[in-house]
């Protein structure tokens, strides 16, 4: 499942990274502790958290993830972005909270 | 100059986490019966304490620093020190305006009061203090860099609450004055300093830092952090 395809299906807004919109998505992993996700999140992974610090950034490229997906309608700030567009990693965003946006991404991933 | 033994984080009362022994008086007798020259009551995202003991302090003959254990919206721990009571005020106001107000049960987290010399309660906080305020890191270390106070990210090597749990490491164009650690010096370029977290009276002065100053006070230890002028940090003790 590529990046977009998540878009579509779940209405989700693009902030950055446009590049990086056809990666492809072999997992996902829900965590707002950076130290966690540095050390456990498996690469391919879609994150999703309600950190938008610019260290999201740096860990999503260290651990080789597909997109951040950024939940309860926080927007990431200026350098997270600058840096997402960089990488080529995207970050999107959501309404919904992390509970509800996991747990459809998870019926997608796995369907 | 000389050694001067500081602990610079120490809960009082008014953290619902802390102590009811905690009144700023019995901080500063547990204080200096532990020989400590310098302390700093460090309440979370308030500094409602520290006028009083502030006060307190001239009279027991050690300095007290004003200052606050600062949430950002990462929940990242920061410790502010402040230069002086204008400053402390101003800051106040600061903290005030970025609280996100979070109802606060007494039964569940602890009393949050405010109390006079006579160990009356003058107030007492109705949201829960600790929540994260609306300030991201980057705006916690700006407000108190243009308050003139001290940034110090609190207790880094631990697994919650810390710059390191919450953003996987130190962003490197984060301006710190200083890292306070609980455990092993890390293999970091900071300054590195060591205070106890104290939440009840026993713990105060558990973990301190030694500072060679000509007296203790807020100008000497900012620039003893700074390694200024002969003034440096000795040893952080545990």
């Amino acid at each position: 499942m590529k990046v977009t395809d998540i878009i579509e299906k779940l209405g989700l807004t693009v902030f950055s990274g446009h590049e990086g919109l056809g990666r492809e998505i072999t997992g996902g992993y829900s965590s707002d502790l950076l130290s966690d996700v540095m050390g456990h999140a498996p690469s391919g992974a879609a994150w999703v958290t309600i950190q938008t610090h610019r260290n999201v950034m740096a860990i999503a490229s260290l651990r080789d993830l597909a997109v951040v997906i950024i939940t309860g309608g926080e927007t990431p700030g200026e350098d997270t972005m600058v840096q997402s567009n960089e990488e080529g990693i995207p970050v999107l965003g959501t309404a919904l909270n992390t509970f509800e946006l996991s747990g459809r991404l998870y019926s997608l991933i796995t369907e | 100059m000389k050694p001067f033994r500081a602990d610079l984080h120490i809960h009082s009362l008014l953290s619902p986490c802390g102590s009811l022994d905690m009144s700023p008086a019995a901080i500063i007798r547990h204080a200096v019966a532990r020989g400590l020259d310098m302390i700093a009551v460090s309440d979370h995202n308030t500094t409602l304490h520290c006028e009083l003991a502030v006060t307190l302090g001239l009279g027991a003959g050690i300095t007290v620093l004003r200052a606050a254990e600062v949430t950002s919206s990462e929940e990242v721990h920061s410790l502010v020190i402040l230069p002086d009571g204008e400053a402390r005020v101003s800051f106040q106001a600061w903290l005030e305006q970025h609280s996100t107000f979070v109802p606060h049960d007494p039964k569940i987290f602890g009393d949050q009061v405010v109390i006079d010399s006579d160990e009356n309660i003058i107030t007492e906080i109705t949201h829960y203090l600790p929540a994260a305020l609306d300030a991201t890191l980057d705006e916690v270390e700006a407000a108190a860099h243009r308050h003139g106070a001290l940034f110090i990210p609190a207790h880094i090597d631990r697994p919650s609450f810390s710059i390191t749990s919450q953003l996987g490491f130190i962003p490197e164009d984060l301006y710190i004055d200083a890292i306070e650690v609980t455990g092993p010096t890390p293999d970091l370029l900071y300054p590195v300093i060591r205070n106890s977290d104290a939440h009840i009276p026993e713990h105060i002065g558990r973990r301190y830092t030694s500072y060679m100053l000509s007296r203790p006070s807020f100008e000497e230890l900012a620039m003893a952090l700074r390694g200024e002028a002969g003034r440096h940090i000795i040893a952080a003790e545990r």
